[in-house]
């Protein structure tokens, strides 16, 4: 199975990867990863761009240790979901951790992160995951 | 009204076929249904997930019609991953009800064992948002072990309470010659093995699978034209929808698509879920079983676990749920599960299901689940 990466794909998501730019309804308030003229929950055509934050709370998580195509290299590795603070809940890879570390309603930052290397075209594949805060001086 | 019927089944016990494809499949269990021959068949409805993927094979429609010699007559793949055996026969329902065809043939085929074991973790994702999901390297398994824990948290429950469903379906499937896997097994088996996603467990979910039913459905008039042994009711069939991703639906623990099918399902005849007493669920990971029993009412939230131990849904009790071994035990061979559930309702309810066979069952039910739970499928079965 091959070309689970196309660069094309991966250019048009770039915003919401590497900057998780999304599209907010101004009616209801609900986020889109994507680009969109209708609201998905409420139907408004009154939708615009907006950006998450850059940090988030921990809902719950898990280990992927049987991985899919092209992520073969990764497992065992963490995924979960996290909430930010207008009630947006977001999956997401969780990264520089063990999952012992990681606690439900614990805060956490942002980091852009390779995702994976496509073996066919080689594509390098970046964007979001997330990471227990460091705290900084 | 109109009304439509069953009149014939076939499938093909749930395997690893290496030296079958997806067309030989087809014109073998198409042969089983030789108890309804000669046909006239009005139009083909092909079930099939990811042929077009993992066999390269897309246009399943022309191919199987050609490949049972039924050139000339429309036919058409459905997909709806998971559920997309119940989404032909629910197409088939709908094309007799409105009297543009007296017989369909729906098929289900799906072929499993060609992918390489990430390719099979791969294949069940596609039914989520990829550029969300998938791209991320999340699996489907992933995000059922996420229900799974919220599921235990909420109610405060030991994993046992989820974890027998997959004993109770390998007891089932122990007496069914098609399923997958027929040997029992244990509560200590199903939490010692190994782990795919935390809490959930290799015996929690299913394995590839190959697989192959069909079954013909057919109008009042035809019903007197052609040869048949044995006759099922389709009495109801109904689907809906739900948000994709279950972390943003208001519950993530309730299965709303489940519950409206099922319910628009009975009120198709105006009968009520206690009418049922034989049901086919969707288990392709322990923890929907329970989502779909307290979904669809037949426990209360958090209590299916309770009522597995009380023997409600085992032979002998309110309604016996997957009576062949379901997904966990019978198999799932993804976009064929939908047909060999209704395979077993008929089973059921003509008095063929053998060492499984429950007694005094007038009305069959199933649900069928695209993803988890983003589209839901339910078919209504009356005997006659």
């Amino acid at each position: 199975m091959h070309a689970i990466f196309r660069p094309p794909v991966n250019w048009r998501h770039r915003r919401f990867r590497y900057g998780l730019v999304v599209w907010r309804c101004l009616n209801c308030g609900a986020v889109h990863q994507y680009a969109t003229r209708i609201c998905r929950r409420c139907r408004s055509n009154r939708v615009a761009e907006d950006r998450l934050p850059d940090r988030a709370r921990l809902v719950t998580l898990t280990v992927v240790k049987n991985p899919p195509v092209s992520f073969e290299k990764q497992a065992p590795y963490i995924v979960g979901l996290v909430e930010f603070e207008d009630g947006t809940k977001m999956l997401t890879g969780i990264t520089d951790c063990e999952p012992e570390e990681l606690k439900p309603g614990m805060e956490l930052e942002r980091v852009v992160r390779k995702i994976a290397e496509d073996g066919e075209s080689g594509l390098i594949v970046y964007g979001y995951k997330f990471r227990p805060v460091i705290k900084r001086r | 009204m109109r009304r439509v019927y069953a009149a014939g089944v076939g499938l093909l016990k749930v395997d690893e076929r290496w030296e079958q494809s997806i067309d030989s499949m087809v014109t073998q269990v198409v042969d089983g249904l030789t108890e309804v021959r000669p046909w006239k068949i009005d139009s083909i409805y092909v079930a099939n997930a990811v042929g077009e993927v993992l066999q390269s094979q897309a246009n399943l429609g022309a191919i199987v019609a050609e490949d049972l010699g039924l050139v000339g007559v429309p036919a058409v793949r459905v997909e709806a991953g998971g559920a997309s055996g119940a989404a032909a026969l629910l197409a088939g329902y709908q094309a007799i009800l409105s009297g543009l065809a007296d017989t369909v043939l729906v098929i289900g085929v799906e072929k499993l064992s060609d992918a390489t074991p990430e390719e099979a973790v791969f294949l069940p994702t596609l039914s989520e948002r990829y550029d969300y999901v998938g791209f991320q390297g999340v699996t489907e398994a992933a995000i059922a072990a996420m229900m799974y824990r919220m599921y235990l948290e909420r109610y405060e429950l030991p994993q046992e309470m989820v974890a027998q469903f997959p004993v109770l379906m390998h007891e089932h499937a122990s007496k069914a010659p098609h399923a997958q896997y027929q040997f029992k097994t244990t509560l200590e088996n199903v939490l010692s093995s190994p782990i795919v996603s935390p809490p959930l467990r290799r015996l929690e979910t299913t394995a590839p699978a190959d697989g192959a039913a069909a079954i013909l459905l057919c109008s009042s008039d035809a019903l007197s034209t052609i040869q048949h042994e044995q006759v099922v009711e389709l009495a109801g069939a109904a689907s809906s929808t739900d948000v994709v991703f279950p972390m943003e639906r208001e519950d993530p623990l309730k299965l709303n698509a489940a519950a409206r099918a099922y319910y628009e399902a009975l009120a198709r005849p105006g009968i009520s879920r206690d009418d049922v007493k034989v049901l086919e669920i969707h288990d392709s990971y322990s923890i929907l079983a329970s989502l779909i029993l307290e979904s669809i009412g037949y426990s209360e939230l958090g209590a299916s676990g309770l009522d597995v131990k009380k023997g409600i849904y085992d032979y002998g009790g309110k309604v016996v749920i997957n009576s062949f071994g379901g997904l966990k035990a019978r198999g799932h061979p993804l976009g064929a599960t939908g047909v060999y559930q209704a395979v077993e309702i008929f089973l059921q309810l003509t008095g063929r299901a053998g060492a499984c066979q429950v007694d005094g069952a007038r009305y069959g039910a199933m649900v069928s689940l695209s993803g988890l739970g983003s589209s839901a499928y339910a078919l209504i079965m009356k005997e006659r």
